[in-house]
């Protein structure tokens, strides 16, 4: 791979790729296409196959059939090659319990190729940057959810991956914590790095990221910018009014007159409605 | 344990909890892995079983003769080694005993008393429970053969005596894994254990004192120990049904009376330390420090082992401070010089000098070499169980795997010799320095064995895997079928030893044995690292099954 060939080539692009377990079909047939420098947001509801999707693309779990490629890497080609040049925070973060922030963090260093004292002068500046210097001597298990994801993330990125693919950053972050993670993620942006992220936080992934893909039952049904996915929305609805000559009744809520719809509004139009529940579990207090 | 009803919704509560256990069987089935699991669980049943059996049926038959014969004084003979059985090899095999972890039921609205007959009836579906049940019962049925009126009398006992080892031996787990779980608790115990050590020192020259005096000064030093003796709970146990026999009713209830009193005891230290768990503690070190806000952290850089690269450096330093954290592994590590002293001062068919090696002073060594061999089991057999949901990074990581098992077999290595050397020291100490010849069978012998254990645990770490808890008592187990396995290898690395020794002693030289061993161990070597050299393409046929058991909740 020559490095004008490196540097054309996306930052993440799959084709047709599939992934079954058994007779399940949990994702089918997706060509994703990040470009280098995007702030991805990769959403679709629970079961849709984001999580199946991200650790196909990190190496935690082979594809049925089809292809990736990491910077124009052939992920099962190369995969160590691959592997130097990202970062994960996966769904079960990755940790190792019995070790403290500083250790683990050193460890990890070292595992990603930093000699001795890099791993050391970067683990002090991501722990202090992370808030995480005031139990040095607490073993990461007995950290908190919030500061086991922030540790999570430090690991990630020590090594100064070029892609970074994070699966629910946010899930039980706390305000400030949510605060130094963005400010930190927006910092790699501007560095020129790529975020590939899954979040059911729709106002931070609508806030960060400048595309989007939805994964709907394993399939892509949408990708592009935030700007593309709702001028397509915005179409279909009209197209669907012009059909019916009458206000379609679609089941999700609609924006305030003159207001952008949202990206939860977007989401929810393309992936399906809302659901009555007044009627159901009247037993509940 | 006052205020157990059991109403509809304790019933309810035991019945669902007896139902999720089941149905965890059923599921478990589903894989062939989990097929595996269950043929091994039976096979292991099977032979605790038999050993339940067998000596069931020799205690009874014992226990029918003392009391045929008019001896029931000396019912406790036989009590004694239960008693021993029981609390002492869950303890000494903690490595190997299962302690369910039940802190996931306190969410739910259990009363206290529930959730302690819960932790009780779970804690003790074990082996020696079993056995030692089973070897009661036959001691039972060997006394109603003998005198049929005996039978509810002995029974009652029996039965009591059951209660009592089996609470405690849940008080010595749970009060053991309190103790581990803190550093300060180990440090004291490890300085109580270093006093032990040398205190036994002491006992040779006293064992020999006595031993050098006439019988009748013997005797009276036992006799003297013998009302002592009748206060423990195995002696208490047997004067009971000896006072039922010779009709001294008023005698036996008062000493039944006494074991009920040591059994509340035990209830009630073991009720402590349940309290506590049912309380939410957390045994964590971390939280017992405060928390000091700091300035940037000065971290140290980390190790540097010559000739191995930075990655497997950082892999052997990762897994020394999980082990330096893990109470139960250290406890567990000490258990080669404890089966020495064990074997120095236990009663031996000679002077008592020589305890049960006899005259075999020199089998000392190699003994607890193979002991040491074995307690590594779970560890090399299981190299992935205590990273848990870190395996992950391992996948994520640009490393091979080779390289990361590399470490994690430095680390066992390096562990096995110092455990060598303090092995070396005991029996050094507590028999005499072993011959040239009989160190260097030893230790070519072990490092065959080392070669050949970290390349069937290799393929094992990675085929059945097993996530265990190494900072709790009794949740270190590797898996079923990998102590199955591991088990038959063992067995095939001894036999090969004893060929090669009876071999070497055949022409009259030690040191043929270890050119033997040195050979078989160039062999392993080369199968070594062709094992080490396709493990990535086997970890990648493995990663999901791996992540899915190591990263289960």
């Amino acid at each position: 791979m020559s490095t004008s060939a490196t540097i054309a080539a996306p930052a993440i692009s799959t084709e047709h790729l599939t992934r079954r377990f058994g007779d399940l079909v949990a994702v089918q047939d997706v060509n994703l296409r990040v470009a280098p420098g995007q702030f991805f947001g990769f959403l679709g509801p629970n079961g849709a196959g984001k999580s199946t999707t991200i650790k196909m693309l990190t190496g935690l779990l082979a594809p049925s059939s089809g292809r990736m490629q990491i910077l124009g890497i052939e992920l099962t080609q190369d995969s160590v090659a691959v592997k130097r040049q990202i970062g994960v925070v996966p769904e079960g973060m990755a940790l190792f319990g019995r070790l403290t922030g500083s250790e683990y963090l050193n460890f990890v260093g070292r595992m990603y190729g930093l000699d001795r004292v890099t791993a050391a002068k970067r683990t002090a500046e991501l722990l202090d940057f992370m808030q995480l210097v005031d139990q040095p001597k607490a073993l990461v298990t007995d950290y908190s959810h919030g500061m086991q994801k922030k540790l999570a993330l430090a690991a990630a990125v020590i090594h100064g991956p070029k892609i970074l693919f994070l699966d629910e950053p946010f899930e039980g972050v706390d305000a400030i914590a949510s605060n130094t993670l963005k400010s930190m993620l927006q910092n790699m942006i501007s560095r020129g790095a790529t975020i590939f992220l899954t979040s059911h936080v729709l106002e931070i992934v609508e806030r960060l990221c400048s595309h989007v893909a939805i994964i709907h039952r394993g399939q892509l049904v949408a990708q592009g910018s935030l700007e593309e996915l709702r001028a397509g929305v915005e179409a279909q609805a009209a197209a669907a009014l012009t059909a019916a000559g009458a206000p379609h009744e679609i089941d999700a809520p609609a924006p305030a007159p003159g207001a952008k719809l949202t990206l939860e509004q977007i989401f929810l139009r393309i992936v399906g409605g809302t659901r009555r529940t007044d009627q159901e579990l009247s037993w509940l207090g | 344990m006052a205020g157990l009803t059991f109403s509809s919704e304790t019933r309810g509560q035991f019945s669902a909890v007896a139902r999720v256990r089941w149905q965890l069987f059923l599921n478990s089935m589903r894989t062939i892995r989990g097929r595996m699991e269950i043929v091994a669980r039976v096979f292991t049943f099977l032979a605790f079983g038999m050993g339940g059996i067998v000596g069931s049926i020799a205690i009874g038959f014992t226990a029918w003769y003392f009391v045929y014969s008019g001896r029931a004084d000396w019912l406790p003979v036989l009590l004694w080694p239960v008693f021993l059985f029981w609390q002492f090899v869950p303890v000494m095999a903690s490595a190997f005993t299962e302690n369910v972890d039940s802190s996931n039921l306190l969410r739910f609205p259990l009363t206290f008393p529930c959730y302690f007959l819960i932790r009780i009836a779970y804690g003790s579906l074990d082996p020696p429970t079993l056995m030692s049940s089973l070897w009661l019962l036959g001691m039972s049925i060997g006394i109603a053969c003998a005198s049929p009126l005996l039978f509810v009398p002995a029974a009652a006992v029996l039965l009591l005596f059951a209660i009592f080892n089996i609470l405690l031996a849940r008080m010595l787990f749970t009060w053991m894994e309190r103790w581990l779980a803190q550093r300060r608790a180990r440090e004291i115990l490890g300085v109580l254990f270093l006093f032990m050590v040398i205190g036994f020192q002491f006992i040779a020259p006293l064992l020999r004192h006595f031993g050098n005096r006439s019988q009748p000064a013997v005797s009276r030093v036992a006799l003297q120990a013998l009302p002592i003796e009748r206060l423990t709970p195995p002696g208490l146990a047997g004067e009971i049904i000896a006072h039922s026999l010779r009709g001294e009713y008023p005698l036996a209830l008062g000493w039944f009376a006494l074991l009920g009193a040591y059994t509340l005891a035990v209830l009630w230290l073991l009720n402590l330390r349940l309290r506590a768990q049912y309380r939410g503690e957390n045994l964590s070190e971390a939280l017992a420090r405060t928390a000091a806000p700091m300035a940037k952290q000065q971290i140290r850089p980390g190790w540097t082992i010559p000739g191995v690269s930075g990655a497997v450096s950082a892999v052997l330093e990762k897994e020394i401070h999980y082990l330096s954290r893990s109470g139960p592994t250290l406890f567990t590590l000490v258990m080669p010089v404890v089966v020495l002293l064990i074997f120095r001062f236990s009663p031996g068919k000679t002077d008592g000098a020589g305890g049960l090696l006899g005259h075999a002073f020199d089998l000392a060594f190699p003994v607890g070499a193979a002991y040491t061999l074995l307690i590594l089991t779970n560890l090399v057999y299981n190299s992935f169980g205590a990273d848990a949901a870190g395996i992950q990074f391992y996948f994520v990581s640009p490393l091979r795997f080779r390289e990361i098992l590399l470490g994690k077999n430095l680390t066992h290595s390096l562990l096995l010799v110092i455990e060598m050397v303090l092995v070396w020291a005991a029996a050094s100490l507590l028999y005499r320095p072993p011959p040239w010849d009989i160190v260097l069978a030893t230790l070519t012998g072990v490092f065959f064995a080392l070669v050949v254990n970290l390349t069937a645990g290799n393929l094992l770490s990675v085929y059945t895997p097993k996530k265990v808890d190494l900072a709790a008592l009794g949740r270190q187990r590797a898996s079923q079928v990998t102590a199955l396995v591991s088990l038959g290898i063992q067995a095939a690395v001894l036999g090969l030893c004893a060929l090669a020794i009876l071999l070497a002693r055949a022409y009259h030289h030690l040191w043929l044995a270890a050119i033997i061993f040195a050979a078989l161990a160039a062999i392993a070597i080369v199968i070594y690292f062709l094992v080490l050299k396709r493990l990535d393409s086997i970890v990648l046929q493995r990663r999901e099954a791996m992540i899915t058991e190591l990263c289960r909740a």
